[in-house]
């Protein structure tokens, strides 16, 4: 590959930045061990776990200071593919998949694989249909792409509107996740976490808008992937020899398998419509793992991993991210290590899933009351298994699992250092708080460039603009804090709402914006609102039992009715302007300077005094 | 940069791109799990087949099908010109 002059901006040393802070977290992880085989304090060795990797993100984050929209916008676009798809992948995820999903596929077992291929399937749909166009036009969000390519200031307030709801569904989702998972480390209750963790990350985010956001993120994923791999890894080797959970869980598997066929697990059958994935409090182990079809059925399977895929692919809080590469041709290799990081996670998961599925029906299912390992007490004593009192041996009709709390029940099972427990919690933690920054600074960014600024764009001065983007910043956590304490819903489901609705908001406008000429702004406008209504509505019905069809798939129906919308309206609206067309010409070819950047620079040399 | 007669037959190599890279992988992505049960009494490093497919199976179907989406992709921004020249 040459090395263009875009490459060269790269910072060359990044690599040894983030291999230090591998290096420092690892130190941690094992200096915690020893403390623990000291006898040091429980208290404080939540706290270390806690406190330290949080310090570290935020001084990162602190480092990366932005003083120009560009760097705070677009962290410069000087973001390597690797790294940008390394925070892609873990943004995409958030604490939806590592918790939320590891939960689900405990439960469900392999009915809940429609949201994982859903999750995959949309970094591959983002890589061919929107990442490269996206990067080319170089817009900071989503309504300002839509608005500056059907040159309409209506496209740009109308998509602030709809997609504003979407983002504050993911915020709301995520920050209930890192609030869970930081309540279960610290012992501190949720809602004072949801204040803390939310101000911690608005204060990181105001420093340097995506510069900051970008850095810290690489520094929490690499913390997720690593707290993900090693209680995995080491159950694996330790029932293996092979440290590689996510190719020798079969065993493991085949093992589970044969013990639910003792055990008599009932095989289910879901009618085809059924979307049943675990909610929140104690769920019973249905059905068996490996069966397909149990819980959902074969049409909502498909349907869901179809809305997830088209969700994840047009979510306006991941796209913006392909801005920040140098290129285009670098926006579509991140996201290649997007979905190979994501790969590798979701083949991670149902491996913690099988493991511990395996420990209980190994050493819980079928023991008498009195016989019980300790750890099962730990469970129950901590409020994340429940059996219901009796002398019979245990039976799964009496037995219930938390969902949220599977990927950090794995390491309290197998008999791990309490360090460990802890190490995935701070795993699960830091997931959750990428995909919390990444939609805080989203819907921000969106309020403050879309929604608050007047028309002529663009030509206040830097500070006043990055001091409105603070400002809305601020207001965005401020009303997150509140809503995630006041709306006490299921994290997983309303993160599945998000995607269904940016599904039909947002995919069908994108797609056709970009792949059909003929899309006009009435049709953009017309689609994006009948999307929302439609599955909006659906949703609605489907809560109050009105339809048969789950709420999480209400997309199914936005879908298409947005496209059709979208066509039948951009066919009667009168034909686009030379410049919209020239526009789309050019974002089409990857070669070229930025349109939007190059907007700017002549906007600029415009509004210059002479001197 | 591109020439302007280039551009057509540009797009048009790039949208039969997106449809062979896409429609493949749809195909897949419906089919695998769809006959998950069919295949599960075979099985493959402990895993019945079924399941290995629709979750091992598609992941790497997944990654091949964005490696070989940006090299293709690539190769036809370069053949007609149309690729980045900084």
């Amino acid at each position: 590959m040459a090395f263009t002059s875009s490459t060269r901006l790269v910072n060359p040393r990044l690599g040894t930045y983030f291999g230090i802070f591998t290096a420092a977290l690892v130190a941690l992880v094992l200096m915690a061990l020893m403390l623990e085989q000291l006898g040091t304090a429980d208290g404080l060795l939540r706290a270390l776990m806690f406190a330290a990797p949080l310090l570290l993100y935020a001084a990162i984050g602190f480092n990366a200071r932005a003083r120009e929209p560009h760097d705070y916008f677009a962290s410069g676009r000087r973001v390597p593919a690797f790294f940008n798809g390394l925070v892609l992948g873990v943004a995409a995820l958030g604490g939806a998949g590592f918790l939320g999903l590891t939960g689900a596929l405990f439960i469900a077992g392999f009915d809940a694989l429609c949201l994982s291929i859903g999750w995959c399937a949309g970094l591959v749909f983002m890589a061919v249909l929107f990442a490269p166009y996206v990067r080319k036009f170089g817009a900071y969000t989503v309504p300002a792409f839509l608005g500056r390519r059907f040159d309409s200031r209506a496209v740009r307030l109308l998509a602030a509107a709809v997609l504003s709801p979407v983002i504050l569904l993911v915020l709301i989702a995520e920050v209930r996740f890192a609030a869970y998972a930081s309540a279960w480390l610290l012992g501190q209750p949720e809602q004072v976490m949801t204040a803390v963790l939310m101000a911690l990350v608005a204060g990181v985010l105001a420093a340097g808008g995506m510069r900051s956001l970008t850095w810290s993120s690489v520094a929490k994923a690499i913390t997720a992937l690593l707290a993900l791999a090693v209680p995995a890894t080491i159950f694996a080797l330790l029932a293996s020899n092979l440290p590689l959970p996510q190719m020798t869980h079969g065993n493991t598997l085949r093992v589970l398998t044969r013990m639910e066929m003792m055990r008599n697990v009932p095989i289910l059958i879901a009618p085809p419509l059924a979307l049943d994935l675990a909610g929140v409090g104690m769920e019973a182990l249905a059905k068996r793992f490996v069966q397909s079809f149990g819980n959902v059925g074969p049409v909502g399977f498909v349907l869901a991993s179809l809305v997830m895929a088209a969700g994840i692919a047009a979510s306006p809080v991941l796209l913006p991210r392909s801005g920040t590469t140098p290129g285009v041709y670098e926006a579509r290799k991140s996201l290649g290590w997007a979905v190979l990081v994501t790969g590798v996670v979701l083949l991670t998961l149902p491996a913690v899933a099988v493991y511990l599925r395996f420990l209980l029906f190994e050493q819980v299912v079928g023991q008498p009351p009195d016989q019980l390992p300790a750890w099962m007490q730990i469970l129950q004593q901590a409020g994340i298994a429940q059996i219901e009192p009796g002398s019979q041996p245990v039976s799964l009709s009496r037995f219930g699992f938390e969902r949220d709390a599977v990927l950090f029940a794995l390491p309290i099972a197998a008999g791990y250092p309490q360090v460990l427990v802890y190490l995935a919690l701070l795993g699960a933690l830091a997931a959750a708080l990428t995909g919390l920054s990444a939609s805080l600074f989203a819907l921000a960014a969106i309020i403050a460039e879309d929604v608050v600024r007047t028309s002529p764009v663009e030509v206040t001065s830097d500070r006043a603009r990055l001091g409105r983007a603070r400002l809305a910043l601020a207001a965005v956590a401020f009303v997150g804090i509140w809503l995630a304490i006041a709306v006490p819903a299921d994290p997983l489901q309303l993160f599945l709402w998000a995607a269904t609705l940016s599904a039909s908001t947002c995919f069908p406008v994108l797609v056709l914006s970009i792949w059909w000429r003929r899309t006009k702004a009435l049709g953009a406008m017309a689609g994006m609102l009948s999307g929302l209504l439609i599955a909006g509505a659906a949703i609605l019905l489907s809560e109050a039992g009105a339809i048969a069809l789950p709420s999480a798939l209400a997309g199914a129906l936005g879908v298409p009715c947005a496209m059709l919308v979208t066509m039948v309206g951009s066919l009667m609206a009168p034909g686009a302007g030379h410049k919209v067309l020239e526009q789309l010409r050019e974002m089409r070819m990857p070669g070229g300077e930025t349109v939007y950047d190059r907007e700017m620079r002549l906007l600029r040399l415009k509004n210059r005094s002479p001197s | 940069m591109i020439e302007r007669n280039e551009r057509k037959a540009y797009w048009r190599h790039t949208k039969v791109q997106m449809l062979t890279s896409l429609l493949p992988f749809l195909l897949a992505m419906v089919i695998l799990p769809i006959y998950a049960d069919a295949f599960n009494d075979k099985r493959v490093l402990g895993m019945p087949l079924g399941y290995f497919l629709a979750c091992h199976g598609l992941m790497v179907i997944a990654f091949i099908t964005v490696a070989v989406f940006i090299n293709r992709q690539d190769a036809i921004d370069h053949w007609h010109g149309a690729h980045e020249d900084f």
